[in-house]
């Protein structure tokens, strides 16, 4: 089963985001910041990271850079309410950046394409 | 070259690699980083880089540090503190932050790559990569101007070095718009340059990025398992994908060295001690700037009262202040600040760095003598290989070097 580590530090969009993507048919495991994050990175791999960007003790893209220097090739979606973490050179490293909607139709398509392509290049 | 028409980039970020181990300079990089090892009597290597970053009218510059970085630091802040920052220019030193990885610097564009902050606040047009550990003398401006009239996404610089030498630089193939068409780093088999048969077109590890095509390849290196170098992985993957152009470098005398081993910088010293040198310091259109610490003139010592022929003779050598000597002969040598050479002693071929002391009746040839070495009376260093093994290092062409602070007895 493909193992989503979702990285949210909203407690009710996590539990939103965990049932939506389980009904998916995705194992999620969760982190409500990107310390907490790194910790569950190494522990069990996950196949996909979602990731909020603006959570404390550790943000987002800090928690990119991170977790890429321990596992280059671990998938990463950028799932944030603002847009300007573009500017972030960092955030380019992710492989979709994903502005927060009600509507998840538009995060299930991109985990979809983001696995599929990682899929082809391997 | 000309400082007359010198005009500032603002858009242009510049990142100088100053974070190398320079492994093959020791015991000169015992105590300090490459860049910051002494050259040209009043030098440190890094001052070329800078100096052609000042003279070519770039202000936004960051120095990537790594290894024993203190001298270097302390160089670059007595030495270089000279751009205002209230006009938004500067040159800063900035060692390893461990921001994304918690390794030390795995390549050149590694080092890049964990800087990657940086160009974020200046959102720069481009961003122009040097190394500090070269010694030449170039007008980026010229290569700015070559790489916005062909549209460039990347641009190297590049000279001709004899074929023979083709193995130890990144080799470029061009078409006839010098547009890249191959990059090979360190080949076994060079191929020669279209110009020359008898040359290769050499990398200067000198590159010129725009900004996004840098971040994005930088960020995609990083995400593979490669040697994260510019010259063995960036360049040669993008040349399919982007305009990557190479820009021949040329001054007045092609000048331009890289300081890799003992015997590559013992050579590069001797280039500015021939009676018409090789590499101009002397050229009041391109000033070459430096840290120095107050000192008195040099002086020499003849004592016309002493039957000896206590005579000082000075022959095609570079004789910084502060220096005495006092009735020695020194020829073909580049003395820094504040050494002081003693009666009859005779110094020849040889770099002697600041503050070194050489006693009477002291013999020295092909050596190089780093800072606050005492050398006592009578003492020879490079006419008897086999007794200099026992306490020196000694290069393949037979330089002596002695390390610094070494008391000899």
């Amino acid at each position: 089963m493909t193992t989503i580590l979702l990285v949210e530090d909203d407690k009710n969009q996590r539990l939103l985001y965990e049932q939506e993507l389980s009904l998916e048919g995705y194992e999620v495991v969760t982190a409500s910041n990107g310390r907490e994050a790194l910790e569950k990175v190494q522990v069990q791999l996950p196949d996909i990271v979602i990731m909020d960007i603006n959570m404390p003790k550790m943000d987002g893209i800090e928690a990119i850079g991170k977790i890429l220097s321990k596992n280059k090739e671990i998938p990463v979606i950028i799932n944030t309410a603002y847009s300007n973490y573009k500017d972030n050179y960092m955030s380019w490293a992710a492989d979709a950046y994903i502005v927060k909607s009600s509507d998840l139709s538009e995060l299930k398509d991109t985990i979809k394409k983001v696995l599929a392509n990682r899929a082809e290049d391997s | 070259m000309s400082l007359q028409n010198l005009q500032t980039h603002d858009k242009i970020f510049t990142i100088i690699l100053a974070g190398g181990q320079g492994e093959r300079l020791y015991p000169l990089t015992k105590d300090r980083a490459k860049p910051a090892v002494p050259f040209g009597g009043i030098y440190r290597i890094i001052d070329f880089t800078l100096s052609n970053c000042l003279n070519s009218g770039l202000r936004k510059i960051v120095v990537l540090t790594q290894y024993k970085s203190f001298s270097l630091d302390k160089h670059l802040r007595l030495g270089w503190n000279i751009f205002n920052n209230e006009l938004n220019e500067y040159i800063e030193q900035i060692p390893p932050q461990q921001r994304i990885s918690d390794q030390w610097y795995q390549g050149t564009a590694d080092a890049v790559y964990q800087n990657i902050y940086t160009l974020e606040k200046e959102q720069p047009e481009m961003v122009l990569i040097l190394s500090g550990d070269h010694v030449y003398k170039m007008d980026y401006s010229n290569m700015i101007l070559f790489h916005k009239e062909n549209e460039a996404d990347i641009t190297v610089a590049c000279m001709e070095v004899p074929i023979n030498e083709g193995k130890r630089f990144g080799v470029i193939k061009t078409n006839e718009e010098n547009r890249i068409t191959g990059f090979h780093e360190k080949p076994s088999e060079p191929s020669p340059s279209p110009n020359n048969p008898e040359a290769v077109l050499a990398s200067m590890g000198i590159y010129l990025f725009n900004t996004r095509t840098l971040v994005k390849a930088i960020i995609d290196d990083a995400k593979q398992n490669t040697n994260h170098d510019f010259g063995k992985n960036i360049i040669p993957g993008m040349i399919q994908l982007k305009r990557v152009y190479a820009y021949p470098f040329g001054d007045e005398n092609n000048y331009w060295r890289d300081i890799g081993t003992l015997d590559a910088y013992w050579e590069a010293n001797m280039d500015l001690v021939q009676a018409s040198p090789e590499f101009n310091i002397y050229d009041k259109d391109w000033p070459i700037r430096t840290y120095k610490k107050q000192y008195p003139p040099a002086k020499t010592v003849f004592d016309k009262n002493l039957p000896d022929g206590r005579t000082d003779m000075i022959l095609n050598s570079t004789i910084s202040e502060g220096c005495i000597i006092s009735g020695a002969k020194v020829e073909g040598c580049v003395l820094s600040p504040d050494v002081i050479i003693d009666s009859r002693s005779e110094i020849y071929d040889s770099i002697i760095m600041e503050s070194v002391r050489i006693g009477k009746n002291v013999k020295i040839r092909k050596a190089i003598i780093d800072k606050y070495v005492t050398i006592p009376d009578n003492f020879n260093i490079g006419y008897d290989p086999e007794e200099d093994t026992k306490h020196f290092t000694i290069t393949d062409s037979g330089i002596v070097v002695v390390r610094k602070g070494m008391h000899l007895i």
